[in-house]
């Protein structure tokens, strides 16, 4: 018989964006942060990738792709992966 | 028998008109006359009409009936034609009676009515000789209080007849002279009279009551003398205004009887000062005499004040030294409304107001600094309010409030500096502050009449000594506020919890640096969500909201996301309970993960730990789960802050224990060897030593001792071995071993603090390229200046300095060329 058995685990862990680059491309913010319009970081001000794996805050790229709609960095065609 | 009347008159005025006819003396009332008077005394109406009847009869003397007519205005002309005409009906009466008399005697001769020869004069020495023979010794008689051998109807009746010949100035003098006599002889009998106050004051009342009384009966006697001399020769007094007049001025001449009475009447209100019993109606008749003769003002009053004023100054003197203050000020206060009451009793009403504040001014405002050096701090420590009630009333009536704030204030603040700088009372400090701000609120509301000026300097001085040390003030707040959020109801209800958070509030409201708190609060906070040691999550959230109400939403915006987070992992969990990796997983282990934003929660330092099998495939498969849900994420595991429930079968009994993670993983070994060595324990968990002698520590030497250490101590040694202890046993059935690692290390309180520092130091950074944003150009001191009203929090400007140097550095600015002072801002 075993002398102790685990019954019950209540674990924690953080989340953080998988990101190549610390900050973005755009506003040179860290992704751990918010982009400049934002106050607070996290599900409020997501990050997205585009088909080049190059990341950006959403409301950054939104911006740019009201001019453009290719990557900033590499400039091939941009949609949301 | 209408005719009676009239027939009687008549025969009275015929009487009258002989005596007047004969009588040198004229108008003198006999006694004949008198009681004639006296025989109808109620008729009078009957009288005047004999009276009138009387002076038409006889109209020869007419000077005196003009004289009678200025004299007395109530004869006046038209009354006397009227009453002419009811004589005329008298006479026609008169005639026909006399007729009808006549009848019977047929031979009537006519009565004929002649002037007198010579008008009637008075004597030159009529007035002389009445004073002399009449009112003089009257007078006199009255004076010594002997029997007047006149009756007072005579003399009065004398004395009109002298005012009737206008002569009343003549007896005035006269008058005037024998009262100045007799005061003079009265005042000076009083010179050598007893030393003892009290005697003396009685002689004195003595003389005073007799002149009165006197001087009552000679103006009865001489009323007719007021009401015709006295009024018609305006600037003569009326006889009881001449008789003051004559007592104040030989009072005053002769200065040491005036001397004495006053000094005797003040030395009997210092007796009574002191505590004697005196004949208050004696003072009081004193005093009405003073006031009666108006020497109160200039002589009394003066000498009263000053010689008060000497009292009291001694006193104030000599008891603030005798007395301690509490009974000082009762004393005062009693002496106020004694000096009221003495006013009352026997003072004139103008004295007081300049008496009063006499006595505040010598006991109260000239001391006020000393009473208040001496007795306001003991007060205020052993929190006397009714003394200081006391206290504040009577400095409220000497203006002298400002003071006892600047007290108040200094109190506040060095009782709380002392408080406050005391390390080794951190861990009551902010109860003590609390108790403390309870106790001054109490006061300034109980006792200072919830005087605004003092609220407000209660509250500055607060704020003051709260930030004369740096942060940890915030850090205990916080601390203390997670005491109550932790344990929570230990035999208190919602509402007094809540009351104390709103008391800890007020405490946090003063802190300069809020960004402390915050830094500990949240990590504080993370370890009750995330441990499930918080009390309620009710209390949690009306905390947080308190919070945002006092610091707006900014402050509170990342705390309420960590309770999002756990709400948000929650259903996360529902969600992997339904999913396919769960099901692979056998639910032999029941798993809840709580996933955190990281930005939200106070960041762990890493522990690298090994997971026993079951575990980690757990693991995996909620990190496969979660990914596959959220793209674009990764997730770091905290094993910190995870927390395990095991089923632990002690030979002497099944206990369900719920620990840490790392405790769990230690225990978890045992399944598999009887005893261990550190060193092995630590190849099976992977835990720095650090940790994992804290780890042992709690499962072997604290309260529940699930391991055996060999050899036995409570400090974990490198060389020690480890056992199950099968002995085990206990009374419960489900355990809680509380890890030490919960108590903050003083790693984690550096962390906490160097965040807050490295937070303050963007904040630094912000302020000054704002500020040079704008001006462009400014000198060291005036970029201070702003500085220090942008800033929130405390700082050393040593501090500020390194970070201009640093903004020079990364050329934000730039120091101008000329003046080193003066800094650039560059675009």
């Amino acid at each position: 018989m075993v002398l102790v058995k685990l019954e019950k685990a209540k674990l924690a862990c953080h989340w953080t964006w998988n990101t190549k680059d610390e900050t973005c491309g755009i506003c040179q913010m860290p992704f751990d942060g918010c982009c400049p319009d934002c106050k607070i970081p996290g599900d409020d001000c997501p990050i997205v990738w585009g088909p080049c794996e190059h990341s950006f805050h959403l409301h950054c790229i939104l911006k740019w792709l009201n001019s453009r709609q290719h990557c900033p960095l590499c400039r091939r065609e941009w949609h949301f992966n | 028998m209408p005719s009676s009347p009239a027939r009687r008159s008549k025969r009275r005025s015929s009487s009258t008109q002989r005596k007047r006819g004969s009588s040198s003396e004229g108008l003198a009332n006999n006694k004949s006359e008198n009681s004639n008077r006296q025989e109808q005394p109620s008729n009078k109406k009957l009288k005047k009409d004999a009276k009138k009847e009387d002076a038409s009869v006889d109209a020869k003397p007419q000077n005196l009936l003009t004289l009678f007519n200025k004299e007395a205005p109530i004869r006046s002309n038209t009354e006397m034609s009227v009453s002419n005409g009811k004589l005329q009906q008298n006479n026609q009466r008169d005639a026909s009676s006399r007729s009808s008399f006549g009848n019977t005697q047929k031979s009537a001769s006519k009565l004929v009515i002649r002037p007198l020869a010579s008008a009637p004069a008075v004597s030159k020495d009529f007035p002389e000789q009445v004073w002399t023979n009449y009112l003089r010794p009257a007078v006199r008689a009255i004076q010594n209080a002997t029997k007047v051998s006149f009756s007072y109807e005579e003399l009065y009746r004398k004395v009109e007849d002298i005012c009737l010949l206008k002569l009343g100035s003549l007896i005035f003098e006269k008058l005037q002279e024998e009262v100045e006599q007799h005061v003079v002889k009265q005042i000076n009998s009083l010179q050598g009279y007893a030393h003892d106050a009290e005697t003396f004051l009685y002689g004195v009342n003595k003389v005073w009551e007799d002149h009165c009384n006197q001087m009552k009966l000679v103006r009865s006697i001489f009323l007719f003398l007021d009401r015709s001399f006295v009024l018609h020769n305006a600037p003569v007094r009326s006889i009881w205004d001449m008789g003051l007049k004559v007592f104040r001025k030989y009072l005053q001449q002769n200065t040491e009887v005036e001397r004495k009475t006053i000094q005797s009447v003040i030395a009997l209100i210092t007796a009574e000062r002191n505590g004697e019993n005196i004949p208050q109606d004696l003072v009081k008749e004193m005093i009405r005499m003073f006031l009666a003769l108006e020497i109160y003002g200039e002589s009394f009053e003066k000498a009263f004040l000053d010689a008060s004023n000497e009292y009291y100054k001694n006193e104030g003197n000599v008891l603030l030294q005798q007395y301690d203050i509490y009974t000082y000020l009762k004393h005062v206060e009693n002496r106020l409304s004694e000096e009221v009451n003495r006013v009352v009793l026997y003072l004139d009403r103008s004295t007081k107001a300049p008496l009063i504040q006499l006595v505040e001014n010598c006991l109260l405002e000239s001391h006020t600094v000393e009473i208040l050096e001496k007795g306001f701090d003991s007060m205020m420590d052993e929190n006397r309010q009714e003394d200081l009630a006391r206290l504040y009333r009577l400095l409220a009536r000497v203006h002298q409030l400002d003071q006892l704030k600047k007290y108040l204030g200094a109190y506040t603040k060095n009782t709380g500096a002392r408080i406050i700088h005391d390390p080794e009372k951190d861990n009551e400090l902010v109860q003590l502050i609390l108790d403390m701000k309870d106790k001054v609120d109490s006061i300034v509301s109980n006792c200072f009449d919830k005087n605004e000026a003092f609220q407000y300097t209660v509250k500055e001085s607060f704020e003051s000594f709260v930030n004369m040390r740096q942060n940890k003030p915030a850090e205990l707040i916080a601390k203390y506020i997670d005491q109550i959020l932790r344990t929570g109801n230990k035999g208190y209800t919602e509402e007094e919890l809540e009351g104390t958070l709103d008391k800890v509030l007020q405490f946090f409201r003063f802190i300069h640096g809020k960004d402390v708190f915050e830094a500990f609060y949240k990590k504080d906070l993370a370890k009750r969500l995330l441990l499930g040691k918080s009390a309620s999550l009710d209390l949690e959230k009306s905390m947080i909201s308190k919070l945002k109400a006092e610091c707006g939403a900014g402050f509170t915006s990342k705390l309420e996301g960590m309770f999002k987070d756990i709400d948000l992992s929650q259903d996360i969990m529902k969600a992997f309970y339904e999913s396919v990796e769960w099901k692979q997983c056998g639910n032999e282990i029941d798993l809840s993960v709580v996933v955190l934003t990281s930005s939200y929660w106070p960041q762990n330092a890493h522990e690298e730990v090994k997971l026993s099998k079951d575990l980690l495939k757990l693991q995996n498969a909620f990190s496969r789960f979660y990914l596959n849900k959220y793209a674009g994420r990764k997730l770091t595991w905290n094993h910190s802050n995870s927390m395990c429930t095991i089923r632990a079968n002690f030979p002497k009994g099944q206990k369900t224990i719920s620990l840490s993670l790392y405790q769990t993983l230690v225990l978890l070994l045992f399944n598999d060897a009887d005893a261990l060595n550190l060193k092995e324990i630590q190849e099976g968990v992977g835990l720095g030593m650090k940790e994992l002698k804290r780890t042992l520590q709690s499962l072997a030497c604290g309260k529940i001792r699930v391991l055996k250490k060999e050899p036995m101590s409570r400090e974990v040694e490198n060389e020690d071995t480890f056992y199950f202890n099968k002995d085990f046993q206990d009374k419960r059935y489900r355990l809680k071993i509380n890890q030490i690692q919960v108590k903050e290390t003083p790693e984690e309180n550096q962390q906490t603090t160097e965040r807050v520092v490295q937070d303050r130091q963007y904040q630094i950074d912000a302020a000054i390229v704002r500020i040079m944003k704008t001006r462009k150009s400014l000198t060291h001191s005036q970029l201070m200046s702003e500085l220090y009203e942008q800033l929130k929090f405390p700082y050393q400007p040593a501090d500020l300095k390194k970070r201009i140097e640093s903004l020079i550095d990364r050329e934000y600015l730039e120091r101008d060329a000329d003046t080193p002072q003066l800094y650039r801002y560059l675009a």
